[in-house]
């Protein structure tokens, strides 16, 4: 999917980033001097999910680029913190949670990078281990065409020993990067599907193998790696495509360079599902055996997504037993399930990431940090 | 509205009933049938307001009077007295009349709203309906209302009837316009027998909808499942118990594993003998880890036996199970 229409906040119109995104892409820029606007001409759009994703907003972040990951207390989030560099995606992938996240959504990108930079220096100079990402609310390297963020981003984690640096992503853009000096605090992440779901579920992303063969460049240039199963979905003959991702995933990269890997069953707010049955009208996924969880959000019944979370992390287990395997968002029932062990069991989901991120990324513990 | 004082039509004249085209449904709003009592009136009283007809190439058409045309023809009258409308009569104008000769007589129902709504828009100037005459006609004013209420009177017949018996809502007929004819129809058929309420055709819906998508088969297949005839066709079951085994079938199949979960639940619950005065519930959905048990009792006696009955409980075997087999489903329970 291609960027249809740039809109450019005229707060920001002088700032170096805007100049260059806007001379990379090479098309007029609409001024923009009340967002309202462009959010209300959207909204009135035939389709402001899908139309969100071809207009482009140069803007500058209001609030926080450093944000916690919206958890919730009835299930173990891992603690990783977000940089809000910018929001939506250009990719189409029925399941993206931020269809009905953002009202509308629109695809945003901030440019005042100085006050994140600053912000930025003032997490590295903090105790304890940080692990942060900017994959949370948009994809992290759909930017690359038009931006040098991620490598600006990589090179300032590289001078800095306590913050691991995740650019979580469905493309296979990293070419801009491979060359960098990193220092292993950037971690190269992919979210892995099998072909069918890739195929029927995720427009516009890069196929499983486009996604492996990044992955398998990444890490021989040097980069730690980290692979994320999520969602996981649940269908006839599902767990048997999951398991030939998992062979094909430590087929094509080394075992000892992945840092983590994470398994998220499908889950939804129950908005969600009149976006999906509207937009992807060919799509069965809202029609699994879906049951309120406990944050509100339509989850598989427990016994289900227990068993196909445990299969994928036999098979992860089978190939590699030391990789650190853990689920997103889950509770200690379906932990103990899948993974024979409960994060407190293991000091806490936060620690083992965190131990896992010293080990691969030659981050410095701290006594006392977190 | 525009008025034109009168001119467009002429003072009654008696016409041929054969002049008058008995197929030409075009300005029908009513939706009432045949009335034994009006032929009875016709009959002993006479004719007291003559029917609105228009001229036409072939004839003369009704604008207001179907019922009691049909029920003089069936008198076997050869004429009647009619108002007839001059052939040059804009049909806006015909509808207006049309309309406001039943609305202004009695209220509309759903149907003939919805009816009144389309032929006014059908024929208005740009096609759109004028506030103004909406609003004199006693008709939603309101654009969302409208527009919700037109569709109605071009739904299958089915729906038609199981709203105008009210068996079917404004909202469920709704939902069931955003259908195949045939599944909307289907739908209606099945509520019309059933009559339940609202939230119950809701979740019907919702089940037999979903269950046809995730299976690619159309939903009047998941309603022709030979289970739900059965169900129906059980003459010793009334309504209400029809219902609930035709949304437990339905929920069966949507979702299988937790049913069989919730039956095996049951099962366990049942082999503790747990009594009036004991309840465990399991977390909703199986999904929390905290099981509820509530306690009642009168007097001290009650509670102390209460007691002695929790003492045994926490060993018996089948309470472990419960609490221990929630993540497989109690796989392996005793059957329910």
């Amino acid at each position: 999917m291609s960027i249809a229409s740039l809109y450019v906040d005229r707060q920001v119109a002088d700032l170096p980033e805007t100049r260059r995104i806007c001379s990379r892409l090479g098309m007029p820029a609409a001024y923009v001097e009340n967002a309202e606007q462009l959010y209300a001409d959207l909204a009135a759009a035939e389709d402001p999910v899908g139309s969100g994703k071809k207009r482009l907003f140069l803007t500058r972040n209001k609030g926080a680029f450093l944000k916690e990951c919206p958890g919730t207390r009835h299930y173990t989030c891992c603690g990783y913190r977000i940089l809000h560099i910018g929001s939506y995606c250009i990719m189409d992938c029925s399941y993206c949670i931020l269809q009905a996240y953002f009202h509308p959504p629109l695809l945003q990108y901030y440019v005042n990078h100085e006050e994140l930079f600053r912000e930025l220096e003032r997490c590295f100079g903090a105790r304890g281990i940080q692990r942060i990402g900017t994959g949370e609310f948009t994809d992290s390297l759909i930017w690359e065409p038009w931006t040098e963020l991620s490598r600006t981003l990589a090179m300032r984690f590289a001078r800095q020993d306590r913050a691991v640096l995740e650019l979580k992503t469905k493309t296979a853009n990293i070419d801009g990067l491979l060359d960098l000096a990193h220092r292993q605090k950037t971690i190269l992440a992919w979210s892995l599907n099998t072909e069918r779901v890739i195929h029927s579920e995720e427009r516009g992303t890069a196929s499983l193998g486009a996604r492996l063969r990044a992955a398998a460049r990444s890490a021989e240039a040097g980069f730690p790696v980290a692979f994320h199963f999520d969602p996981v979905l649940i269908y006839e003959g599902g767990e048997a495509e999951y398991r030939q991702v998992v062979d094909r995933l430590f087929d094509a990269v080394a075992a000892e360079r992945i840092v983590w890997i994470s398994l998220g069953a499908f889950r939804f707010m129950p908005d969600l599902k009149a976006v999906i049955r509207k937009r992807f009208p060919g799509s069965t996924i809202i029609y699994g055996e879906f049951i309120a969880g406990l944050d509100g959000k339509a989850r598989y019944f427990k016994p289900l997504r227990m068993q196909a979370l445990r299969s994928l992390a036999q098979a992860i287990r089978r190939r590699s037993p030391t990789t650190c395997v853990y689920l997103c968002m889950e509770d200690d029932e379906v932990w103990r399930h899948a993974l024979d062990v409960t994060p407190a069991e293991r000091g806490g989901l936060a620690r083992m990431l965190d131990e896992a991120a010293v080990k691969h990324c030659g981050l410095q513990a701290e006594a006392g940090g977190r | 509205m525009a008025s034109d004082d009168g001119r467009l039509e002429e003072r009654p004249r008696v016409v041929r009933l054969r002049q008058i085209d008995p197929a030409n449904d075009s300005f029908r709003i009513t939706t009432r049938h045949r009335d034994e009592r009006l032929e009875l009136s016709l009959e002993r009283i006479g004719l007291l307001t003559p029917p609105l007809v228009v001229s036409a190439a072939d004839g003369l058409a009704i604008v207001s009077g179907f019922r009691r045309v049909e029920a003089c023809r069936r008198l076997g009258w050869e004429t009647i007295p009619a108002r007839v409308l001059s052939e040059h009569t804009p049909a806006y104008a015909c509808a207006l009349r049309a309309v406001a000769e039943n609305a202004l007589a009695r209220p509309l129902n759903l149907i003939e709203t919805s009816r009144a709504l389309t032929l006014l828009e059908q024929h208005a100037p740009g096609g759109r309906l004028p506030p103004g005459d909406a609003a004199a006609l006693g008709l939603p004013a309101h654009a969302g209302l409208a527009a919700k209420l037109k569709p109605l009177c071009r739904m299958p017949p089915e729906v038609q009837e199981a709203v105008l018996e009210e068996t079917v809502s404004f909202a469920m007929a709704g939902e069931l316009g955003g259908m195949p004819a045939a599944a909307a129809a289907a739908f209606a058929r099945l509520f019309r027998r059933l009559k339940t309420s609202l939230n119950k055709q809701r979740e019907i819906v919702t089940l037999v909808v979903e269950i046809a998508a995730r299976e690619g088969i159309d939903p009047c297949a998941v309603l022709g499942d030979p289970a739900l005839a059965g169900i129906q066709g059980g003459e010793e079951l009334d309504r209400n118990e029809q219902t609930r085994r035709i949304r437990r079938r339905l929920r069966q199949r949507r979702f299988p594993a937790l049913l069989a979960a919730e039956e095996a639940f049951q099962a366990l619950r049942r082999r503790l003998k747990l009594g009036d005065n004991l309840q465990l519930s399991p977390p909703r959905d199986f999904e929390g880890a905290r099981f509820t048990l509530s306690l009642s009792f009168e007097n001290l006696e009650e509670l102390r036996s209460l007691r002695d009955k929790l003492d045994e409980l926490a060993g018996h075997p089948d309470l472990h199970r419960l609490l221990t087999g929630k993540g497989t489903g109690f796989a392996g329970a005793p059957e329910p």
